[in-house]
């Protein structure tokens, strides 16, 4: 078989060509339907990637414990570390309480504390309360100690309610402010109660932002409404000493 | 598109489509599969028309696009692989002579059956050179490899062919020439 019969037998190989019925205008349609088509598909998947995305990083960008501050409405957390809970700034505060009051009056034993987000426990004789209220401190508790007398604490509220400072005043026997280098104002408030001896003793501090910290000091112990005693176990100087701390961040 | 490209496309594809398509036949030996890959071509082509619109020689490219199209849908592992085997006529045709009718029977079977039997590249080579009458230089081109191998591929294509063809015509009792 030569080339040239391979030539031939080729060129009547298409003897039979069926009619070509071909439309350049047709085919040039499909490849824009075509394009468009993976136009979209294109745009779909680059949507379908950036949700992709963003639902995985989104999480990484919001506050760990996120649950947890949203499960509770009246927290306020807007000065806290994003990245630190109530729970874990209640702790971080009442065990650096406890440590400097136990520095400050080396004649106090077993200085600890109990703090707990949320919970109203700014009047000494009202219960504390379980479920949230309006008005309710970001944090309160007490520090235990035991002193020569026996077994007591101090009461700290951590807040943004202004009732504090409102009614700080109101029959105290000495009460005063005290502006700190920091910009913050303590106000310092002592209550005989009519008696000699001072009955109550408070040590508030005014940050800028509108932020309140009380530490009180009563003549029983706040958190058990008894132990009586003469007077307060800790003094207003020591008190207003916890409340200036710099070692402490309250916000 | 512009308007102007547009045309120049239209005009292209008019002009080339049967001539596409009668390659495309001889590379895969039917014609339905024939026709997609000139469509698939040329619409391969219309893609790249603001790039490839100026080049000296429009057609050897577009040989080259459909060669590489057949290659791809013969790699694809879900590849058509029909073969038709003709419809037969309602009714005998007196008009035609029977010689003629024999050799191009012949053709067509020397097509379905001898250079499909041929491998893939080896086919190509032939078809170009001997259907389309392209130089060992063109057919390079057109495969993308050198001419040593467009000489080789040939060398064996035909080989293979001719005892293809010699089986088929002892098996018919045609005399090879």
């Amino acid at each position: 078989m030569s080339e040239q019969e391979i030539r031939e037998g080729m060129l009547l190989a298409v003897w039979d060509e069926p009619p070509l019925d071909f439309d350049p205008d047709a085919l040039i349609r499909r490849v824009e339907q075509k394009k468009s088509r993976r136009r979209a598909l294109v745009g779909v998947g680059v949507a379908t990637a950036m949700i992709v995305v963003t639902s995985l990083t989104l999480p990484g960008l919001l506050p760990r414990d996120q649950d947890s501050q949203l499960g509770s409405a009246s927290q306020t957390t807007t000065s806290a570390p994003p990245s630190e809970s109530v729970d874990q700034k209640a702790q971080r505060i009442g065990d650096k309480l406890a440590e400097k009051l136990a520095l400050r009056m080396t004649n106090l034993k077993e200085v600890y504390a109990s703090f707990r987000p949320g919970a109203y426990a700014y009047e000494p004789n009202a219960p504390t309360t379980t479920s949230p209220r309006s008005g309710d401190p970001e944090l309160s508790g007490f520090v235990y100690l035991t002193d020569e007398i026996g077994p007591t604490a101090i009461q700290v509220v951590l807040t943004k309610s202004k009732n504090a400072e409102k009614v700080l005043c109101m029959g105290a026997s000495t009460c005063h402010d005290v502006k700190q280098n920091d910009g913050t104002t303590v106000t310092e408030a002592e209550y005989n109660d009519g008696g000699p001896d001072i009955t109550r003793a408070v040590s508030l501090r005014k940050f800028q932002s509108g932020y309140y910290v009380q530490i009180s000091s009563f003549s029983y112990n706040p958190a058990t409404n008894q132990g009586l005693r003469q007077t307060v176990p800790v003094p207003v100087a020591v008190l207003t000493d916890l409340v200036t701390s710099p070692g402490i961040a309250w916000q | 598109m512009r308007k102007a490209d547009e045309q120049g496309f239209r005009e292209f594809a008019a002009a080339n489509a049967a001539s596409l398509r009668r390659t495309a036949y001889l590379f895969c030996g039917d014609w339905h599969t024939a026709e997609d890959l000139m469509q698939s071509s040329l619409m391969k082509m219309y893609m790249a028309w603001k790039r490839i619109k100026d080049l000296d020689n429009l057609i050897a490219y577009a040989r080259k696009v459909l060669l590489r199209t057949w290659l791809d849908e013969k790699r694809r592992p879900w590849r058509r692989a029909e073969q038709r085997d003709g419809e037969l006529p309602d009714a005998a045709d007196v008009s035609v002579d029977p010689d003629t009718t024999s050799a191009k029977l012949w053709a067509r079977e020397l097509v379905h059956t001898a250079l499909l039997q041929v491998p893939p590249r080896q086919r190509a080579v032939l078809v170009l050179r001997y259907f389309e009458d392209l130089s060992v230089a063109e057919v390079a081109v057109a495969m993308g490899c050198s001419e040593g191998t467009v000489k080789s591929q040939t060398a064996r294509g035909l080989a293979t062919l001719r005892a293809i063809v010699e089986k088929l015509d002892s098996s018919s009792g045609r005399v090879a020439s």
